[in-house]
Order: structure tokens, then C-alpha cells, then sequence
């Protein structure tokens, strides 16, 4: 595939310490187009050997706005079903650049280990440095042993380590949108970690034809109202959620996005500096990154203070677990009480949707209303389309459900554009009905 | 003229890093850009943006923009990336002289409007 990809798959066998590479067809691309698509057809292909399937949308690392994510796919601890965790913050991108397009891990290792993915070169290293290490010091400790504070990271905590239930892949520092324990998965396959590093080149077959459609969407982006606005909080209250703007403001820090993404999803909170500094904190870890609007918001109705939601976030973080699965099953309602629970944390959470994608994506639309009825079987049917097109072609799953300019049209559009290939909307159809099915 | 970059606007998105290079690469990368997001200190949650001019290293933080001509001893008080070292290798920016259709790619490209031309 010699267009918007690396032309390669990796597949790691954690059993034998195997490593292959090969090529991804065109004939692969022209039928499943890409992301979830394939990583489908991988998970699939290898399913004897318990697989994890580590892609990038057809788009994914390109001048199409919202191109940020990857993908996981892999069976979920929780649901014994195949899902797809979306790979978001500036990680899903790293996956491409550091030169392949699909990674395959299969097997058990018989002692901790870690991936490390960079520059069209995969090696399986020696984790016990970092094996019983926090998220947050294994990531460090990885990057200061590459020299590289820009590395990007896959990581799994403690929780993942003890193969909690509730254990979550954590991207970097920070919570990701695994709500289906694909850090039990990880730990049982004593994997710790994925880190990537890339300084690839990606062709495009018509590029300026791909640019200027690109900066034409997002022109027609720009003139969205909810350009006006900013992190977290207001998605919160887009979502109709009272009162999160005034609770969370004295401790917002600053808005980021992902790669490319318009809006600003992510949202860091000052807990042990002062907020409004601009200048860098002296403090080595002054607070958090939060991303995960649904847990926010149920820590908050467990009665937290901003600050104390925060922390719980921050050690969930921390530890690798899911602070969904924290809020709802620990029945606590103090922040000791809460980070105290981890390790003893039981019960079903509730995965709302069908389990293939993640609910961490609030299950509506945020900020315009997609010509929706507001009938809830609609908004659940557009709702796992929407999340089946955006991991096809590695769009920001947030993003996705609060841009209508960014259609499956334009999506195609630019797919097709990128590749010289007749990506058609029938085939995405199709694609969309296989991940739906 | 020159570009002008507004720190607290960014959002870390790193577009205009990108549609810098593709202008060098004709492609999809990041290795060729004079202007790049500084995200180094990810737990301070501190970004800014950081851009190569032909005799100028421009450095929009935060707190203000910081000015260095390239071959002056950095100062010693400033923390240094290692990742951003590539920089000085790389070409200063021409404003995108041959793009005719869009001006400079990264104020083209900015979605949140935080680069503008001075």
C-alpha cells in the first residue's frame, strides 16, 4: 500500500520472541479501507493466539482535521467480546510515524516485557526495571532511559500488573478510554508497555488535492459554535450536565487537544500549584490531564470536590485502572475511600452501547444535533456508526460526535484523494455493517 | 514580516507543525518543520510553540516570547529539550514563499487562529 500508510504490519509473538513484517496488500485497503476494518481482519486472522491488534485509521497522522487516533482491538476482559479502544492524545498518530501501520501481539511472555516500536524497528525489551512501577514512573523511567521526553506510551499500572477487571491502558500519563480492562490483558500477557517513536514520512498519491480539501473542511469546521469554546467542562454542559463549568473552573489549568483535533477535549486541572500560573510549574507533578468526561462527572456525583475528583483521577491514572469502574463500583464517596478500593474493587460495571466501542465517548451529540429526532434507539444507532466510521479512518472519537462537517462523505473523499483507490461509499457501508454485526 | 504565534491560543495540536513540513516533504511527517509545538513538560501541562527564522530561534511561551540568535550561548537558566535540538539542523522558515494558494501553511492550517502574520 504505497499511499497514507507505512506500507507495513508488524506481528510480535510474545510466546517464541518472533517478529515479522509484512506488507499491508492494497487489495486489503480496497476492501476493509482501514482501522477498525483491518484490525478486525487481523484480530480474526490470529484469534487462536489470544491477539492484540494495534492500529491506525486509513486518515490517521494527515491533514485531515480530528485524524488523532488509533486503535485497539482485542477481546475485553469485561464484555468476552472483541472490542476497539480508540488510541487518542498524540499516541495513535506516533503509531504511524514510528512506521507501521497494524502491530499485532499475540502470546504470553514468560517474563515482564515491553515493545518498543521506532523508526521501522520493533524490539521486545526487558521490563522488570519498570514491572511493579506506577504508570506514571514507568513512563518516566522509559523516557529518560531513551532520552526522549516525547515518547509515547501504551502503559499498564499496578491494576493491570494484579489483572484487575477493571485495569486500563493508560496513554502516557493519562487515563485513556479502555473501559473494556485491556490492562488484564496486557498483564496477562506480562506486556507492560508499547513505546513509540517516529520520524516517518507518509505519501500522499494527489497531496495538494488532499490539502485543499482538508483546509476546506476546515474552514467549513471554523464556523461551528463550538469553536467559541473550550476543554471539558463545556462538553459536560452540552451534554446537559448543571453546574461542571463553575465546579471545575478555580482548578482548570489549560485546554489541549489531540492531534489536529479543533476543539480543545482535554483539560488539565492544577491540584498542587496554582492554577492560573502560566509559567512552567516547578512542581513535578502539579495535577492532571483529564479527558474522560463521564468519569469527571461521576465523581462529581459521588459528591467530590473538583480538587478531590482531581486527585481520585490522577491516582486512578496512576495506578492504571478504569475511574469509571472506580466511581460506580467502589461505593465510596471520599477520595481515601475511593483510592483505597482499587485493589479490592467487584462487581459489573455498566457498559452502555454494545460493547464493540468505547462508551469513555458520550453516547449523544455534543454540541449540534446531527438532524436527530431525539428517539433513543436513533441517537444509539447514529451513535455506534459514528464510532464505527471514526475508527475506520482514525478520526477523534469525541470530535466525531460534535462535527457534522466532518461526514462520512468528506471522509471519504479524502480517502480516496489520498490513495488513487475507489473507496466507495457502498464499501463503507459494508465495512460498517461487518464491525456492527 | 514574520509570524506570530499567540502561546495561550494554542491548544497543542500540533497542525502547524505538520503543514509545515508537508510544504518542505510534499508529504505527511514532521521531520522537516521550522515551527513545532514544545510538549516536553507533559506532566507541568506546559506547551508553547517554538519557531526557526533564518537568523532567529523564536520561542512562544506562555509567559511571553523569548528571542535567540542562533549561534549566541543559550541561556543557562532555561531548561533544554533534547527532542528540540533537531531544530537548529533544520531550514528557517520562508513564510511558504511557493504556496501560492494558502500564504504560510501553518496560519492556514491553525484551527484555533494562534498564528497570525506580524
Amino acid at each position: 500500500m504505497e499511499y497514507l500508510s507505512t506500507d507495513k504490519i508488524l506481528v510480535i509473538d510474545l510466546a517464541t520472541s518472533k517478529i515479522e513484517e509484512t506488507a499491508l496488500d492494497e487489495s486489503l485497503v480496497s476492501e476493509k479501507i482501514g482501522g477498525a476494518g483491518i484490525t478486525k481482519h487481523l484480530y480474526e486472522k490470529h484469534l487462536n493466539d489470544d491477539p492484540i491488534v494495534i492500529g491506525t485509521g486509513l486518515l490517521t497522522g494527515t491533514t485531515c482535521p480530528a485524524s488523532a487516533s488509533g486503535l485497539i482491538t482485542a477481546k475485553s476482559p469485561v464484555t468476552g467480546k472483541m472490542c476497539h479502544c480508540p488510541v487518542i492524545y498524540k499516541v495513535g498518530i506516533e503509531i504511524k510515524f514510528s512506521g507501521y501501520d497494524y502491530i499485532v501481539v499475540k502470546g504470553v511472555s514468560d517474563k515482564p516485557v515491553y515493545l518498543w516500536i521506532h523508526d521501522g524497528v520493533a524490539d521486545i525489551s526487558d521490563a522488570s526495571g519498570i514491572w511493579g512501577k506506577d504508570v506514571w514512573e514507568s513512563t518516566d523511567s522509559l523516557r529518560k532511559f531513551m532520552g526522549d521526553d516525547l515518547l509515547q506510551t501504551m502503559m499498564i499500572g499496578k491494576a493491570g500488573e494484579n489483572r484487575s477487571d477493571y485495569a486500563q491502558i493508560c496513554y502516557n500519563y493519562w487515563s485513556s478510554p479502555d473501559r473494556f480492562g485491556l490492562g488484564k490483558l496486557f498483564g496477562s500477557k506480562k506486556l507492560k508497555a508499547l513505546a513509540f517513536r517516529g520520524m516517518g514520512l507518509i505519501e500522499v498519491a494527489d497531496h495538494e488535492n488532499f490539502v485543499r480539501r482538508s483546509l476546506e473542511i476546515l474552514k467549513e469546521i471554523k464556523t461551528n459554535d463550538f469553536m467559541t469554546k473550550k476543554g471539558i467542562a463545556e462538553i459536560a454542559s452540552a451534554m446537559g450536565e448543571a453546574g461542571v463549568e463553575e465546579w471545575l473552573e478555580p482548578i482548570v489549568h489549560r485546554h489541549s487537544a489531540d492531534y489536529f483535533t479543533p476543539y480543545a477535549t482535554n483539560t488539565a486541572v492544577f491540584l498542587d500549584e496554582d492554577p492560573k500560573r502560566v509559567e512552567e510549574s516547578k512542581v513535578a507533578e502539579p495535577g492532571v490531564l483529564i479527558s474522560d468526561v463521564l468519569a469527571l462527572l461521576a465523581f462529581k456525583k459521588l459528591g467530590l470536590s473538583a480538587e478531590d475528583a482531581g486527585r481520585a483521577l490522577k491516582a486512578c491514572a496512576k495506578y492504571g485502572i478504569d475511574p469509571a469502574a472506580v466511581a460506580e463500583l467502589s461505593g465510596k464517596s471520599s477520595l481515601k475511600e475511593i483510592v483505597d478500593s482499587f485493589d479490592g474493587l467487584s462487581g459489573t460495571v455498566t457498559l452502555k452501547g454494545k460493547g464493540s466501542f468505547s462508551p469513555w465517548c458520550p453516547l449523544k451529540p455534543i454540541f449540534n444535533d446531527f438532524g436527530l429526532s431525539g428517539d433513543a434507539a436513533e441517537a444509539e444507532a447514529w451513535w455506534e456508526r459514528r464510532q464505527a466510521v471514526a475508527m475506520i479512518f482514525g478520526i477523534q472519537p469525541i470530535f466525531s460526535v460534535m462535527c457534522p462537517e466532518l461526514s462520512e462523505e468528506n471522509m471519504l473523499e479524502l480517502a480516496a484523494i489520498g490513495t488513487e483507490l475507489d473507496l466507495t461509499q457502498e464499501i463503507l457501508d459494508r465495512v460498517v455493517a461487518d464491525l456492527l454485526k | 514580516m514574520g509570524i506570530k504565534i499567540d502561546a495561550l491560543k494554542c491548544i497543542n495540536c500540533m497542525a502547524c507543525e505538520m503543514a509545515c513540513s508537508y510544504h518542505r516533504d510534499d508529504g505527511f511527517a514532521f521531520l522537516s518543520a521550522c515551527i513545532v509545538v514544545y510538549r516536553a513538560r507533559e506532566k507541568q501541562d506546559y506547551f508553547g510553540v517554538l519557531i526557526k527564522e533564518e537568523e532567529f530561534l523564536k520561542v512562544a511561551r506562555p509567559e511571553g516570547l523569548e528571542v535567540n540568535r542562533i549561534g549566541e550561548a543559550a541561556d543557562p537558566n532555561k531548561k533544554a529539550d533534547a527532542s528540540v535540538k533537531p531544530m537548529l539542523l533544520r531550514e528557517g522558515c520562508d513564510l511558504c514563499e511557493d504556496m501560492d494558494d494558502y500564504g504560510p501553511m501553518c496560519i492556514a492550517i491553525c484551527p484555533v487562529d494562534a498564528i497570525t502574520l506580524e
